[in-house]
C-alpha cells in the first residue's frame, strides 16, 4: 500500500510541443468518430457492448454527444487528455441544448488545429485566445440577427423532421408543439405498436394522488371526480378531523358540495371521517384528501403557489405559521372539475383571476430566461407548461426494444431542440448561417496591429467553413468546388445535399435551430481557445487503487 | 309554442341560410332565445318553435345558433344548407334537416353554458364546429357535431363570450375568441390558443368580426363592454378605437359588409342604438328608428342603406327593418 501511494505521488510532466501534438491526436480521434453524423445523410456509429461475453447487442448511435460519452478512454495519455476535453464539451452541449454536437466537434477541431499551426510559428497563445474570444460576440450577434421565427405545424414538422431524420416522428412533433407551445408539457413514452401515436390531456395535473384508496368513487376508472369544487391547499399534516371544521363550514355556507383537501399527510382518523361523511354523513360534503405534490419543501411550495393562482385560493404554509383553524371561505380555491387517482390529480377550469394567472406565467418565464441551471430551467418549464392548460404524450413506435429505445432517445432530443427553436428561432441550415457569419467576420475592420488578431480572424473564418465542408464530404460531394460556388452566392444560399443543388435554405425549409448553432459555436470556440493555452500536462504516474476502477 | 307570439324572453343570436341566389323572403332564419329556438321561413314575419318535434315539456333556453352555409366564406352547398347547430345549457343541438328534427350532443359535466358557436366555412369537407362557453372555454368537434372535446391549450381565460372564424379557415385554420380579459387567436383550427396583445382595460370582449378578406388584410373588429369598438388593421398587433364619440355603450354585435373592404360598411349594435359606418369606421350614423333593448342583429342581404336587418330584443321579439339613416 505504501509503495502504491508513493508511485501515485510521482507525477509525469509533459511539455510542448508534445502537449499540442498529443492533444491534437486525441481531439482528432474523437472528432473523427463524431463527424460522420453531421448532416442530413449521416452515417451510423456502432458501439460494441459485447465485452466480457455479456451477449448485449451493439448500440446504434448517430448523436455526437452520446458517441463522445461512450468513448471513455483512448490510447496514449496525452491524446486521452485532448479526447476527454472534447468529450466533456460535447456532452455538456448535448445536455444543455440537445443537439449541435457534431457541428461543435468540427468547429473545435478546426480552431484547435489552425491555432496549433499558428502557435508553432511563434505566436502567443494567450493573445490568440484573447482575440478568439473577442471575436465571438460579433459572430453570435450576427447569427442572432439572422434568426427567423418558426411557427405553424408545417414549419415545425419540417424542422422536427430535419432534427430527428424521421418524417413520421417529425410530423407528430410538429403538430404537438404547435398545440402545446414551447413550454408545453410533453411526455415521451415507448408505444406498443410500430407506428407513432399521440394523446392530449386537458387541464393541469400533478403527481400526488389520493391519500387513501378508500376515497375512490369511480371503481371502474379507479378515480374520484369533483365538480364545482372548493380546494384547500396546504403543506400541513392533518391529524385531527376537527381541524377541518372551519373549511367544511365555509363550504356549507357557500353551498359548495365538493371539497378537495390537498395536504402533505392525513391521519387514518381524518380519512375515515371523510369517507364516512360521504357515505352516511348529514353534511352534504364530498371531501377527498390529496397528497401535496413534490418531495422537497421548495417543490411543494411551488406547486401550491401555482395551484393557488390557478384556483384563486390562498395556500396555507407550515413555515408561515398558518393553521387550518384560520381557514376562511376566501382561502379556498375553486375549480370546475378536479380528478384524482392513486398517483396523480388534475384541476380543470380553475376559477382564479386570469390576469393573475398571466402575470404569474410571465414571472415564471422571466425567471426561466434569467437562469442557466439546467435543472432549475427544467422545473420552471414544467411549471409553465402545466399552467398553460394541458399536456401531450407521444408514444414512439418500433419493433424491437433497441429500436424503441433509439426512437425514444431521438424524440426526446428532437423535442428539446424544438423548444429552443420556438423560443429563439431558426437559421438558414446546412452551415449557410455560419458561412454568412464568416463573410461578416472577414469584412469587419481590425482593431489592432497585433498578428494574433489577424490570426484569430483567419482561424475562425476557416472554422466557420468547416461544418459545411464536412457535411458536403459526408454526403459524397467535392467540398472545395461547392464552397467556391457558395462564396459568391446570394445571402441565405446553401447547398441542398439531398437534391444536389444550391438553394435558398429558408425557402427550402432547411433550417438549424438558433440556440443550438450559437451554443455550438460558443462552446467550441471558447473551449478550443482555452485548450490552445494549455502548455503543460501533468499525468499521475498511476491512479490510486480506490480511483482506478 | 304558439306561432307569431314569442314569449317574453331574450334573443341571444340570429342566423339565416345564406343562399345568394334565393329570395330573401324564402330563406330560413333562426332566433336563439331564452324560450327556445325559433324558425322563420318568411323573412322574419312569422316564427315557429323549431324544437316542436322534440315535444319538450318545458322551454329549452337556446343561447346561440349557426348554420353551416351561413359561415363567412362558405361555399354554396345544398348538403350543408340544412345543417343547424344550437347551443343549449350543457349541450349542442344539431339538425341536418333545417331545424325539423334534432339530435343532442351532451358536453362534459358540469354542464357548460354555451355562449357562442362558430362553424367552419369548409364544413362540408372538414366537419369542424366550435362552441364557446362562459366557464369552460372552447369545445371543438371535427365530426360534424357528433363528438365534442375541450381544447383549451393556452387559453388562460375560460370565460369565452364570442368567436369569429376566418373566411379562409380551410387554409389558415384561424379563429378568434373574445374572453373576459382579452382576445385569443388559434391558428390550428381551435386546438391551441395564443393571446393577442390588447391593452389592459379594453376587455371584456363581447363581440368579434373579421374582414371577409381577413387572410389578405388582417382586419379585425372587436366589440368591448367598456371601450366601444376597436379595430386592428395589422392582425391584432395594434388597435384603434372607432367611433369613440358615438359608440360608448357595450358593443354586443359587430357586422362587416360581405363586400368589405370594397364597400367598407360596418354595423355595431349596442343595447339602445345601431351604429352604421360606410367608410370603414371613420364616421358613424345611428340607424333609424331609434329603439331600445336590442340584443342581436343580422344583415342577411348584405350591409348597405336600404337592405333588410333582423333585430332581436329583450323580451324575445324579432323585427325586420330596412337599414335607414
Amino acid at each position: 500500500m505504501a509503495s502504491s501511494t508513493k508511485k501515485w505521488q510521482k507525477p509525469h510532466v509533459v511539455f510542448q510541443p508534445e502537449v499540442h501534438r498529443g492533444m491534437s491526436r486525441g481531439i482528432d480521434q474523437i472528432v473523427s468518430a463524431v463527424r460522420p453524423t453531421l448532416g442530413p445523410l449521416p452515417r451510423i456509429v456502432l458501439y460494441d457492448r459485447t465485452i466480457g461475453g455479456t451477449g448485449r447487442i451493439p448500440e446504434l448511435l448517430d448523436d455526437g454527444g452520446t458517441i463522445a460519452r461512450r468513448i471513455i478512454q483512448i490510447p496514449g495519455r496525452n491524446a486521452d487528455v485532448g479526447a476527454m476535453l472534447v468529450r466533456q464539451v460535447l456532452w455538456t452541449l448535448r445536455e444543455e441544448v440537445g443537439d449541435g454536437t457534431a457541428t461543435a466537434a468540427v468547429l473545435f477541431q478546426a480552431v484547435y488545429r489552425e491555432g496549433v499551426h499558428y502557435l508553432a510559428s511563434g505566436g502567443s497563445a494567450m493573445r490568440l485566445r484573447t482575440y478568439l474570444e473577442r471575436a465571438l460576440p460579433g459572430i453570435i450577434d450576427d447569427l442572432s440577427s439572422m434568426a427567423l421565427r418558426v411557427e405553424g405545424k408545417e414549419q415545425l414538422a419540417q424542422l422536427a423532421t430535419a432534427i430527428s431524420l424521421d418524417p413520421e416522428m417529425g410530423k407528430l412533433l410538429g403538430e404537438i408543439f404547435d398545440i402545446i407551445g414551447e413550454y408545453g408539457r410533453l411526455e415521451i413514452r415507448k408505444g406498443r405498436t410500430r407506428s407513432y401515436e399521440r394523446e392530449y390531456v386537458e387541464g393541469m395535473y400533478w403527481e400526488g394522488g389520493l391519500l387513501s384508496r378508500a376515497q375512490i368513487t369511480d371503481q371502474a376508472r379507479q378515480r374520484t371526480e369533483l365538480q364545482n369544487a372548493a380546494v384547500l391547499m396546504t403543506d400541513l399534516d392533518i391529524e385531527d378531523p376537527r381541524e377541518l371544521v372551519p373549511a367544511i363550514t365555509a363550504c356549507v355556507q357557500q353551498g359548495i358540495e365538493d371539497l378537495a383537501i390537498i395536504a402533505r399527510k392525513m391521519s387514518d382518523m381524518v380519512v375515515g371521517m371523510l369517507v364516512m361523511n360521504r357515505e352516511r354523513g348529514k353534511i352534504k360534503i364530498h371531501a377527498v384528501g390529496i397528497k401535496t405534490p413534490g418531495i422537497s419543501t421548495t417543490d411543494q411550495r411551488a406547486a401550491l403557489m401555482d395551484m393557488a393562482v390557478l384556483t384563486g385560493g390562498r395556500p396555507l404554509f407550515r413555515a408561515a405559521g398558518d393553521t387550518l383553524r384560520d381557514v376562511k371561505a376566501r382561502d379556498l380555491g375553486r375549480a370546475r372539475r378536479i380528478w384524482a387517482d392513486k398517483s396523480n390529480f388534475g384541476i380543470i377550469g380553475g376559477k382564479g383571476d386570469p390576469r393573475e394567472l398571466r402575470a404569474h406565467i410571465t414571472h415564471l418565464r422571466n425567471l426561466f430566461s434569467s437562469i442557466s441551471s439546467g435543472d432549475e430551467r427544467q422545473e420552471l418549464q414544467e411549471r409553465i407548461g402545466k399552467l398553460m392548460g394541458g399536456s401531450a404524450t407521444l408514444y414512439v413506435g418500433g419493433i424491437t426494444e433497441t429500436e424503441l429505445d433509439y426512437n425514444k432517445e431521438q424524440a426526446t432530443r428532437a423535442a428539446e431542440a424544438m423548444r429552443g427553436a420556438m423560443r429563439d428561432g431558426v437559421l438558414p441550415g446546412g452551415g449557410a448561417a455560419l458561412l454568412a457569419a464568416r463573410r461578416t467576420l472577414l469584412a469587419r475592420p481590425t482593431t489592432s496591429d497585433e498578428p494574433e488578431e489577424y490570426a484569430a480572424r483567419q482561424i475562425l473564418a476557416k472554422a466557420l467553413q468547416a461544418p459545411t465542408r464536412v457535411l458536403l464530404e459526408n454526403a459524397g460531394y467535392e467540398a472545395g468546388e461547392i464552397l467556391g460556388r457558395l462564396e459568391n452566392a446570394a445571402p441565405g444560399t446553401g447547398f441542398d445535399v439531398l437534391k444536389g443543388e444550391l438553394t435558398n435554405m429558408e425557402e427550402s425549409g432547411i433550417l438549424d435551430i438558433t440556440t443550438v448553432v450559437i451554443a455550438a459555436v460558443r462552446s467550441a470556440v471558447r473551449s478550443a481557445a482555452m485548450a490552445l493555452t494549455t502548455d503543460v500536462v501533468v499525468h499521475r504516474a498511476q491512479a490510486p487503487e480506490s480511483l482506478s476502477t | 309554442m304558439s306561432e307569431n307570439s314569442p314569449q317574453p324572453d331574450l334573443v341571444y343570436a340570429l342566423a339565416c341560410t345564406a343562399r345568394r341566389d334565393a329570395q330573401a323572403s324564402s330563406r330560413s332564419c333562426f332566433a336563439a332565445r331564452g324560450s327556445g329556438l325559433y324558425r322563420s321561413d318568411d323573412g322574419g314575419q312569422t316564427w315557429t318553435h323549431s324544437y316542436a318535434s322534440l315535444a319538450l315539456g318545458e322551454a329549452l333556453p337556446t343561447t346561440s345558433v349557426v348554420i353551416a352555409s351561413a359561415s363567412a366564406g362558405a361555399e354554396q352547398n345544398p348538403a350543408t344548407d340544412c345543417e343547424v347547430f344550437a347551443g343549449v345549457p350543457g349541450g349542442i343541438m344539431h339538425s341536418t334537416d333545417g331545424g325539423e328534427t334534432w339530435e343532442a350532443a351532451i358536453l362534459d359535466t358540469p354542464p357548460p353554458a354555451v355562449s357562442a358557436l362558430a362553424i367552419s366555412p369548409n364544413f362540408a369537407e372538414d366537419g369542424v364546429v366550435l362552441a364557446a362557453s362562459t366557464e369552460d372555454g372552447i369545445f371543438r368537434s371535427a365530426t360534424r357535431g357528433s363528438r365534442w372535446a375541450r381544447w383549451n391549450f393556452g387559453l388562460l381565460d375560460l370565460n369565452v363570450y364570442c368567436l369569429a372564424i376566418s373566411p379562409d379557415f380551410a387554409r389558415d385554420e384561424t379563429l378568434f375568441a373574445g374572453v373576459e380579459t382579452g382576445v385569443f387567436r388559434s391558428t390550428n383550427g381551435g386546438r391551441a390558443w395564443r393571446e393577442i396583445d390588447l391593452s389592459v382595460g379594453y376587455e371584456p370582449v363581447v363581440s368579434l368580426a373579421l374582414s371577409p378578406r381577413y387572410a389578405q388584410d388582417g382586419h379585425i373588429f372587436v366589440g368591448t363592454e367598456t371601450q366601444g369598438l376597436l379595430f386592428s388593421a395589422d392582425d391584432g398587433a395594434s388597435w384603434t378605437r372607432l367611433g369613440e364619440d358615438a359608440i360608448t355603450d357595450p358593443v354586443n354585435s359587430v357586422l362587416v359588409s360581405p363586400e368589405y373592404p370594397d364597400q367598407p360598411s360596418i354595423l355595431a349594435l349596442s343595447e339602445n342604438a345601431l351604429w352604421f359606418s360606410q367608410d370603414g369606421g371613420g364616421t358613424w350614423d345611428q340607424v333609424k328608428p331609434v329603439m331600445e333593448g336590442m340584443t342581436a342583429v343580422l344583415a342577411p342581404d348584405g350591409l348597405s342603406p336600404g337592405t333588410r336587418l333582423l333585430v332581436g330584443f329583450i323580451g324575445g321579439d324579432v323585427i325586420s327593418l330596412t337599414l335607414e339613416l
